[in-house]
C-alpha cells in the first residue's frame, strides 16, 4: 500500500480547500457555460420533436378514450333503443298475433259456412238425381209392365195376333164409330 | 507480491493531462468531452429518427426514458407550462449525469495513463462539474421563483421583519441557508458517489488483481444502478426545490392570479 497516491493531501497544502478539492474556477465556468450550451441546443433542436410526438401520442390516446367513452355511450344507447325496440316488436308480434287468430276464428266461420252451403246444394243436387233416377226407373219399369202384361195377355190368349186381324179389327171399329 | 508492481493512484481532484495556452485540460474534461458527444449523438439520432419516422428498439427505448421523464415532471410541477420550461434543463441534467455517470465503468479507467496521469475520469467525479451543475439548478429555482412570486415576494421568503414575525424571520433564514445547502448538497452527493464508485472500482481491481475480470462485472453492475439513482436523484431533487420555489406560500397570502398578477402573466404566456 505503499505505492497508494493521496494526491488531495498534496494539493491542499498548494491551494487551500478549494485546491484540495479540484476547484478550479475557470474549469468550473467553462463547464457551466459547456453544460448551459448544451441545453440550449437540446431544447431547440432535440427536445421539441420528442415532446412534440409524446403530446401527439398523449393527444392520440385522449382522443381513443374521449372515442371509447363515446362508444360506451352510443352501446348503452344502443342497448336501451334495443330494449325499446324490442319491446315494440313484442307488443307489435302479441297484436299481430292476436289479429291473426280473429282473422282465423273468422276464416274458419266462414269456410264452416261456406262448407255448409256446398254441402247442402251438393245434397240437394243428389236427392233431384235421385228423384229423375227414380222417376226415370218408374217409367222404365211401367213400359216393362206394359210389355209384360202385353207378352202375358198373349199367352194366355193363345193366339197370336197378325197384322191382318188387327187391320180387320181397325176396319170394324171405324165402321161402328160411324 | 504482485500488488508492489501496480500503484494505485487516487486524487480527489481531476488532474491535467495537458493545458492549453495555460488552461488546464484534465482527465474529466476529455471524459467530458466524450460525455458530450455520446449525449449529443444519442439524443439528436433519437430526435432525427422520431422525425423521420424511423422508429426501432433503441429509439422506442430513449423514447420510452424520455416520456417517463415527462411524466415525472409534470407530477412534480404544478403549472404545465413551468413543466414545460423546466423540460429542457432536467432531462438534460438526467441523461448528461447518466451517460457521464456511466463512462466511470470504462475499462481504462485508473490504467490508461499518459505521463502518469489517468486519462479517463468521470466527469460526474470532477468537483467543478457538479458543482456547476448545482450552481445552474439553484440560479434555475431562482430565476423561476423570481418571475412567479416576484422579486418582493422571492425576497419575502428569506427576509421578514424580526419585531413582527420573528419565527418567521427565523424561518426565512434556514431557508436562505438551505438554499446554499441544497446546492452544496447537490454537488457534493453527485460527486461523493461517482468518486467513490471510481475509487471502488479502483480498490477492487487493485484488490483482486487477475481475478479483477470476475470481480469487477459485479461491481460496474452496481455502479450502473448507482449512476441511474444518481442521475435520477439529481433530475428529481431539481424538479422538487422548482415546485417549492414557485409553489413558496405564508399563512396569510393569496395564490389567486390577482395577487400574483407575474405568475398569472407567466402562466398566461
Amino acid at each position: 500500500m505503499n505505492n497508494l497516491h493521496y494526491l488531495a493531501a498534496e494539493t491542499t497544502a498548494d491551494a487551500g480547500l478549494f485546491g484540495a478539492l479540484g476547484i478550479d474556477w475557470r474549469l468550473l465556468v467553462l463547464q457551466l457555460v459547456a453544460f448551459l450550451l448544451l441545453v440550449f441546443l437540446l431544447g431547440k433542436f432535440v427536445y421539441p420533436w420528442l415532446m412534440k410526438q409524446v403530446d401527439e401520442r398523449q393527444a392520440n390516446i385522449e382522443a381513443a378514450q374521449k372515442a371509447a367513452t363515446e362508444a360506451q355511450k352510443a352501446a348503452a344507447d344502443n342497448r336501451e333503443k334495443v330494449a325499446e325496440l324490442l319491446d315494440a316488436a313484442r307488443k307489435e308480434a302479441a297484436d299481430i298475433v292476436a289479429t291473426a287468430k280473429l282473422e282465423a276464428e273468422e276464416m274458419h266461420r266462414s269456410s264452416e259456412a261456406k262448407a255448409k252451403k256446398t254441402a247442402e246444394r251438393i245434397v240437394n243436387d243428389a236427392h233431384e238425381q235421385i228423384d229423375k233416377d227414380v222417376a226415370a226407373a218408374q217409367k222404365a219399369l211401367h213400359n216393362e209392365t206394359i210389355e209384360l202384361v202385353a207378352l202375358a195377355t198373349e199367352k194366355i190368349v193363345g193366339a197370336e195376333l197378325s197384322s191382318k186381324v188387327d187391320n180387320q179389327r181397325i176396319a170394324k171399329t171405324l165402321q161402328e164409330i160411324r | 507480491m504482485y500488488f508492489a508492481a501496480i500503484e494505485l493512484h487516487i486524487s480527489i481532484a481531476a488532474e491535467p493531462v495537458f493545458t492549453v495556452f495555460g488552461f488546464p485540460v484534465t482527465n474529466a474534461l476529455l471524459t467530458g468531452i466524450l460525455g458530450t458527444i455520446i449525449v449529443v449523438s444519442l439524443l439528436g439520432v433519437v430526435a432525427w429518427a422520431v422525425k423521420t419516422g424511423r422508429y426501432n428498439r433503441f429509439v422506442g427505448l430513449v423514447q420510452w426514458v424520455f416520456e417517463g421523464l415527462l411524466k415525472q415532471i409534470n407530477d412534480i410541477i404544478p403549472d404545465k407550462t413551468l413543466a414545460r420550461r423546466i423540460t429542457p434543463l432536467a432531462v438534460t441534467i438526467f441523461f448528461f449525469v447518466l451517460i457521464n455517470y456511466w463512462l466511470s465503468i470504462l475499462p481504462g479507467v485508473d490504467s490508461i495513463r499518459v505521463d502518469g496521469v489517468p486519462l479517463i475520469r468521470s466527469l460526474t467525479a470532477d468537483l467543478n462539474f457538479t458543482l456547476a451543475l448545482a450552481i445552474v439548478t439553484v440560479v434555475t429555482v431562482q430565476i423561476y421563483a423570481f418571475r412567479y412570486l416576484g422579486v418582493y415576494g422571492n425576497a419575502h421568503r428569506y427576509f421578514r421583519n424580526p419585531l413582527k414575525d420573528p419565527i418567521g424571520a427565523f424561518e426565512g433564514l434556514l431557508e436562505l441557508v438551505g438554499e446554499f445547502s441544497r446546492g452544496i448538497a447537490l454537488s457534493l452527493r453527485l460527486f461523493g458517489n461517482a468518486f467513490a464508485g471510481e475509487v471502488l472500482l479502483v480498490i477492487i481491481a487493485f484488490l483482486t488483481g487477475y481475478l479483477a475480470a470476475v470481480t469487477l462485472p459485479f461491481f460496474m453492475v452496481f455502479e450502473l444502478f448507482i449512476g441511474f439513482i444518481q442521475a435520477y436523484v439529481f433530475f428529481v431533487l431539481t424538479l422538487i426545490f422548482t415546485a417549492l420555489a414557485v409553489s413558496h406560500h405564508e399563512p396569510d397570502s393569496n395564490h389567486s392570479p390577482a395577487a400574483h398578477p407575474k405568475k398569472a402573466a407567466l402562466r398566461g404566456k
